[in-house]
């Protein structure tokens, strides 16, 4: 992930369509609104939805300098964002209530956040961690969330509390974290040239 | 939202977990949309609980079950998939629906039918020298009839017999003993579906040498009845 200090500069060339900067944006916030909005929404479609509608709306206020500080970019878009699906939820978010054969229907995108991250190395890395947890904690992991059980319920049948999954979830995510920025190139953030 | 709080208190982890509260969770975001520490262990976080998933569901047994952790069931391909009980258990049932039928059914009916006195269609067929015109046999669909072959005496030590049907194809062959005291023999054509039209019976003598010479032929017109 290339990372770029949100800046007057980076404003500009996004104003003026430069390919990268836009390229780079679109990258950036698609996957940080698409977990913020896996669970709100429901359908891949929705999301799809409440993203463009956020972006859109970005461009407009950039091309109308109603962005002044560069530096909360981020923020900025994540504002958007939240009008945009409170406005969907108002306008009765037609997605929103499909029935449990209509969203088996429509493909999972989940793994479209990760697009090119996800690869045989990920994978392999991950497995790699799980396998390296006791079978106790694989399948406390399993049941929070491939089956998605009440945590608590989770938490009194496995005689521990949630401090301890979220340990567990911290280390087992450091872990991999650490081996994927430097599969990717980089063990933290670096702010490149504006 | 203080970034130093956000890793202090694994917050993370807890947003993963769905365990903020509304309120924290919508400062969380807005603190990590402009953290790029914090947007990168999102990022990396969420693409871990998404990858193990698929890892965990490759390896889980079903969810129902809640079982202490067992072996992993190995997967079962090819042509052995087809014992998996979703297969084997129908498959199974309709054998003992065939097989209850057949025994209920079809058996004491095949054996009334083998146990009850009948009279059956016939025609006299001479072959050799004793050849005679072409007799006609009525008989309904795939029931049975009597040929009587006369075969006169050659000096062969048995005869063969062999009925060719109207497309000249050989149907069967029976061997017919020679004895001193008989001279026709009632041969019982079994019951099949044949068609109309004239059939042939051909007959070999046999030596005990097993060689064979065609003694005669007789023929017989089969009409089936509709």
């Amino acid at each position: 992930m290339q990372f770029q200090a949100f800046d007057q500069p980076y404003l500009d060339r996004l104003r003026a369509g430069d390919y990268r900067a836009q390229e780079h944006f679109d990258a950036y916030f698609s996957a940080l609104i698409q977990i913020k909005l896996r669970s709100r929404l429901k359908s891949p479609e929705a999301i799809e939805d409440v993203r463009q509608e956020t972006f859109a709306r970005f461009f407009v206020a950039l091309r109308e300098g109603k962005i002044l500080q560069p530096e909360r970019l981020g923020s900025f878009v994540n504002s958007i964002c939240n009008n945009v699906l409170l406005e969907h939820y108002r306008a009765g978010a037609r997605f929103d209530s499909l029935d449990d054969e209509k969203e088996r229907e429509i493909p999972d995108k989940t793994a479209d956040i990760f697009g090119a991250l996800t690869t045989k190395e990920t994978e392999k890395k991950v497995r790699e961690i799980l396998e390296e947890l006791s079978e106790r904690d694989r399948r406390l992991l399993r049941e929070v969330f491939l089956e998605e059980r009440d945590k608590d319920e989770v938490c009194r049948d496995f005689g521990i509390d949630r401090d301890y999954l979220r340990v567990l979830l911290h280390r087992a995510k450091q872990s991999f974290k650490s081996s994927y920025l430097k599969n990717t190139g980089g063990d933290k953030p670096e702010f490149g040239a504006a | 939202m203080d970034h130093d709080v956000v890793v202090r208190q694994q917050m993370t982890e807890g947003y993963l977990l769905g365990e903020l509260d509304p309120d924290a969770r919508l400062e969380f975001e807005e603190h990590f949309f402009d953290c790029s520490e914090c947007a990168i262990d999102v990022r990396t976080g969420a693409l871990f609980v998404e990858q193990a998933k698929g890892v965990l569901a490759e390896e889980s047994a079903p969810a129902s079950s809640r079982a202490p952790a067992t072996a992993p069931v190995p997967v079962i391909r090819g042509w052995l998939a087809w014992l998996r009980p979703a297969f084997a258990a129908p498959a199974l049932a309709l054998l003992l629906v065939v097989i209850g039928y057949q025994n209920l059914v079809t058996y004491p009916l095949l054996h009334q039918a083998l146990n009850r006195p009948r009279v059956l269609p016939f025609a006299s067929v001479n072959v050799g020298t004793w050849g005679s015109e072409q007799q006609t046999i009525s008989i309904r669909r795939g029931e049975g009839f009597l040929l009587f072959v006369r075969i006169p005496p050659d000096g062969y030590s048995s005869h063969a017999a062999q009925l060719y049907n109207p497309a000249g194809k050989a149907e069967w062959s029976v061997t017919i003993p020679t004895t001193s005291t008989q001279d026709q023999w009632p041969l019982q054509v079994p019951g099949v579906n044949r068609e109309s039209g004239t059939y042939i019976l051909v007959v070999r003598g046999l030596t005990s040498a097993g060689d064979s010479k065609e003694v005669g032929r007789a023929s017989f017109e089969l009409q089936i009845q509709k």
